[in-house]
């Protein structure tokens, strides 16, 4: 069912009644979404790159010149989309009975000795963009790591300008900081 | 010379492995040269296995079929290719099939013999299925001489004569323990039940009524469907019905792609889960059990540019002697259920659905320990739902890519009391009410998620009447109340979950387990979506020595609702003393007048939940959906109550600066991402982790060295790291 913009806009908001939102998760789905998506996202970006891909709520896969970074819709940049965009912010850690409990009181909370909480907070805007609970000790999980080249030329069939292969280039930043860490201390 | 249907099986995987079409279908022809007809024969099957599944509540008494409706019915091709399924619990439409293939492949035709009004039984999860509560009805349909089609009905049983406590035994761990299995037996022809065979479930089972009851109920619905299919074949020819039921599997396969294609976004999606085995001191005799383990499963997915999804467990820790190791069959079940209610569910839900995916279950793997006929498999199922849950996580994560934010949906297990014993009626049998339908769902980016009501099982949730269940159970049900403590947060909250809160009354002897349908419990699943939280830990309660007598006689409260976890009502309203039992609990004892409480964290919430609009924190303060303590405590939100317009007033201005100080508080609490990185990776280096931790590393390593190597590379420890094995 072709959605109005209006509509897709409503819908994205929250703002659309249930009936609606109902109808639209039951009839067939409409093969340009992806595109009346992008078209209703960059409307309300205050930045001008071009929107590729959305990846949360406040995240973004963005074309900047001949780069592909994730950026947050407050500006804040989060490097390239190949690396776990999760490097580049800031970490609150859960990892002790006290700081659990102010998300899960009581007997609700998590078992610290087992378990660790990792708020991914933007930098820029304070806004939490990921919450995630592992083992102790778990790698920062690399949620979503989409193949742009693919899903362009392939799926919408409007390849994108500069091609690149889609490879996880996290360790790239890893082996930055492993570097850092081991070098002694510089004249700062 | 008439093909076997060993022959026909092996034809039709040939054809699919040449042309990767089902049966070879490289060209369907007749279905699309008439679509009215297509429809209205696929309608017709549809129709049939939805009356079939109704029937059999109309003729089972078990509070399973008739309260819950844990029951599904299948249509086979004579391959054991599933064609169609009725509404019910989805997970049984490819591990039916493979029931039958295991007999086609082991000689039934030749050596056991498949005639007209022939019937089998098939529990043995060590082939098929989700555990051996899951009892297979199988018929097969015959055309002039010829077999044409199975039908198939799965029905949960209360009893199958498991050894205590229950259908779903928790402390069992051999084979034995779990009760009777059928191998494909054949238990009765020209429509009816051999007597050795009734008379042997009348000796074996505590609920022989009741299973047997079942059995006429599947018999009748699996009669009702072979009657359509024989009518159907009358009407258009058998040759017309074989090439349309093929052809509705290969269009759904290709259909299923162009969903894919069209809903999601190719590339490489990761997500992570942990199960909780807690066996150390469970009254086993197999000694070799009793240890306690965490079991790592580590998921990705891969979204390729056909559409086809490969779903990698690369990574995954040992298989045990527990009961809750997954199987290659059990994971294809919960596949299907969760594509059912997302993907699938405008078209045929068949095999088709299915052929799109690959599953990689590295061998020795809590997900394919090889051989299970030694082990007890009773909660099979427990492992492979909940994976499946966590994985609805990542697939909503795509739908959230590709713009169809709508179809956000995620789920998360549920656990409760099981008992054996004495009940009401003085009979000694397992006692088990259900879960099901307790459990709020996960959020998506357009709205909160359903309050109980979503169960990944099955999507006609139900809870079941509370009556009836206290009819079969020596219980009395307290509460049926929302918990507001039990939503994942976020700018769109999970759904909330109902805690269970029983009264044992009526009963004697009684021996308390668990009703296991997961595994995590210390450690959350990883399901906040979008920075929404999970919900909480399981908080599991059980009251003995109660004072409820005396409360009831001076009609003074009782417990209804969890409260504050921080400060429970339990704890408070009850003098008790209480013991708070873990996810997978040893077996005690219960009385009459003790109280059992099982009260659930939800799924994930979405967003930020400084982002939730006020007015919505409003109308739950008004539905008593969550407390003025949770809205400042999670929300940001100054809320107080208006005696005298009786509603909750939202403080805009007070919030608003709330929620400021929340977020400076935030960046002067977190650190750099590389700040975490080094201290952590100092942590493990010098291995300043739990034990089970420790252990539970050590076993992803042992079966796998690219996660070893991925481990050790994300923390640059040196190559010779290992996590040591207490
Ligand atoms: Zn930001």
């Amino acid at each position: 069912m072709p959605l109005s913009r209006e509509d897709l806009a409503d819908l994205i908001d929250g703002r659309l009644p249930w009936p609606q939102v109902k109808a639209i998760v039951s009839t067939p789905k409409d093969d340009d979404r992806f595109q009346r998506l992008l078209e209703v996202l960059q409307t309300r970006v205050a930045w001008a790159e071009r929107i590729l891909m959305p990846l949360g709520d406040h995240l973004y896969v963005v074309e900047k010149g001949t780069e592909r970074i994730v950026k947050c819709d407050c500006g804040q940049e989060f490097g390239d989309w190949r690396c776990n965009w999760k490097l580049h912010s800031l970490v609150l850690v859960r990892d002790g009975e006290a700081s659990l409990q102010e998300i899960w009181p009581g007997r609700s909370a998590p078992d610290p000795r087992l378990c660790e909480v990792r708020e991914y907070i933007c930098p820029g805007c304070a806004t939490l963009l990921k919450v995630e609970t592992v083992p102790f000790g778990y790698p920062v999980v690399f949620d979503a790591l989409p193949d742009l080249d693919v899903f362009y030329r392939e799926w919408l069939h409007a390849p994108l300008s500069s091609e690149s292969a889609c490879e996880d280039r996290s360790l790239t930043v890893i082996g930055q900081w492993a570097a850092d860490r081991g070098a002694p201390p510089g004249p700062n | 010379m008439k093909k076997t249907l060993k022959e026909k099986l092996a034809e039709s995987r040939q054809a699919y492995a040449a042309t990767g079409c089902y049966a070879g279908i490289t060209e369907p022809r007749l279905l699309r040269s008439d679509p009215i007809a297509a429809e209205l024969f696929h309608s017709r099957l549809l129709a049939a296995l939805i009356a079939g599944r109704e029937t059999t509540k109309m003729i089972s008494g078990s509070p399973y079929v008739r309260e819950v409706a844990e029951l599904a019915i299948g249509l086979y091709t004579p391959e054991g290719h599933n064609i169609a399924q009725s509404t019910g619990i989805q997970a049984h439409s490819r591990p039916m099939g493979e029931a039958i293939q295991w007999m086609i492949e082991h000689d039934w035709e030749e050596k056991v013999g498949i005639a007209p009004g022939d019937l089998f039984w098939f529990n043995e999860c060590s082939v098929a299925g989700m555990h051996p509560a899951d009892v297979y009805d199988i018929l097969p349909v015959f055309r002039e001489g010829e077999l044409v089609a199975w039908v198939c009905t799965v029905i949960m049983e209360m009893d199958i004569g498991a050894v205590s406590p229950g259908c779903m035994p928790v402390p069992n761990v051999e084979r034995a323990t779990d009760g009777v299995r059928f191998a494909g037996e054949k238990v009765g022809s020209h429509d009816q039940l051999r007597h050795d065979i009734v008379t042997k479930c009348e000796m074996s089972f505590d609920m022989a009524d009741m299973f047997l009851l079942d059995r006429k109920g599947a018999i009748a619905a699996n009669l009702h469907v072979r009657r359509e299919v024989e009518k159907l074949i009358g009407e258009c020819g058998l040759e017309w019905f074989r090439t349309a039921t093929c052809e509705l599997i290969e269009e759904e396969r290709r259909n299923q792609l162009a969903r894919l294609r069209q809903r999601t976004v190719p590339g490489r999606y990761r997500n992570v889960i942990s199960f909780e085995y807690y066996m150390a001191q469970q009254p086993t005799s197999w000694l070799p059990a009793k240890r306690d383990v965490i079991r790592l499963a580590p998921m990705e997915t891969r979204i390729d540019a056909s559409g086809r999804v490969v779903l990698d467990f690369e990574g995954a820790g040992e298989w045990g002697w527990h009961s809750f190791n997954a199987t290659p069959s059990g994971m294809w079940g919960c596949l299907a259920i969760g594509i059912v209610q997302t993907l699938s569910w405008d078209g045929r839900a068949n095999l088709g659905s299915l052929l799109p995916f690959e599953l990689e279950l590295p061998r020795g793997t809590v997900f394919n320990p090889g051989d299970t006929r030694p082990l007890a498999q009773a909660n099979t199922w427990a492992t492979t739902i909940e994976t499946f849950s966590a994985w609805m996580a990542t697939l909503s994560q795509t739908y959230f890519m590709r713009g169809f934010r709508e179809e956000m949906l995620g789920f998360r297990s549920a656990y409760s009391i099981a008992m054996v014993g004495y009940d009401q009626y003085g009979q000694r049998r397992p006692l088990l009410a259900a879960c099901t339908g307790t459990i709020g769902s996960a959020a998506s980016a357009v709205r909160d998620g359903l309050d109980p009501g979503a169960l990944l099982p099955t999507p006609e949730v139900d809870r079941g009447n509370a009556e009836i269940w206290e009819a079969f159970v020596p219980h009395l049900d307290l509460s049926h109340r929302l918990d507001p403590y039990s939503a994942g947060a976020g700018r769109y909250r999970s759904g909330l979950c109902m805690p269970i809160m029983n009264l044992i009354h009526g009963g004697r002897e009684i021996v308390g387990s668990a009703l296991v349908s997961g595994g995590t419990y210390g450690i959350l699943p990883n399901l906040g979506l979008s920075g929404g939280y999970p919900g909480g830990k399981l908080i599991r309660a059980v009251l003995h020595d109660t004072n409820v007598a005396q409360l009831i006689a001076e009609r003074r409260p009782l417990v209804h609702e969890l409260g504050s976890p921080a400060d429970p009502d339990y704890a408070r309203l009850i003098e008790a003393r209480i013991s708070h039992p873990h996810h997978v609990p040893e077996p005690f004892a219960l009385a009459n007048g003790d109280i059992t409480i099982d009260a659930h964290g939800a799924p994930g919430g979405f967003g930020d939940p400084l982002e939730r609009e006020l007015e919505a924190i409003c109308r739950d303060l008004d539905n008593g959906l969550i407390t003025a303590e949770i809205a400042a405590r999670l929300y940001g939100a100054e809320a107080r109550f208006d005696t005298r317009m009786q509603s909750w007033q939202i403080d805009e201005d007070a919030s608003a600066r709330r929620r400021r100080e929340k977020r400076a508080e935030r960046l002067a609490r977190a650190v750099p991402a590389r700040e975490f990185w080094v201290g952590r990776s100092r942590q493990l280096a010098a291995r300043e982790f739990d034990p089970l931790i420790s252990e539970m590393y050590a076993s992803s390593m042992k079966l796998s060295e690219s996660f070893a190597q991925e481990f050790r590379d994300f923390w640059a420890l040196p190559a010779s790291w290992q996590p040591e094995v207490p």
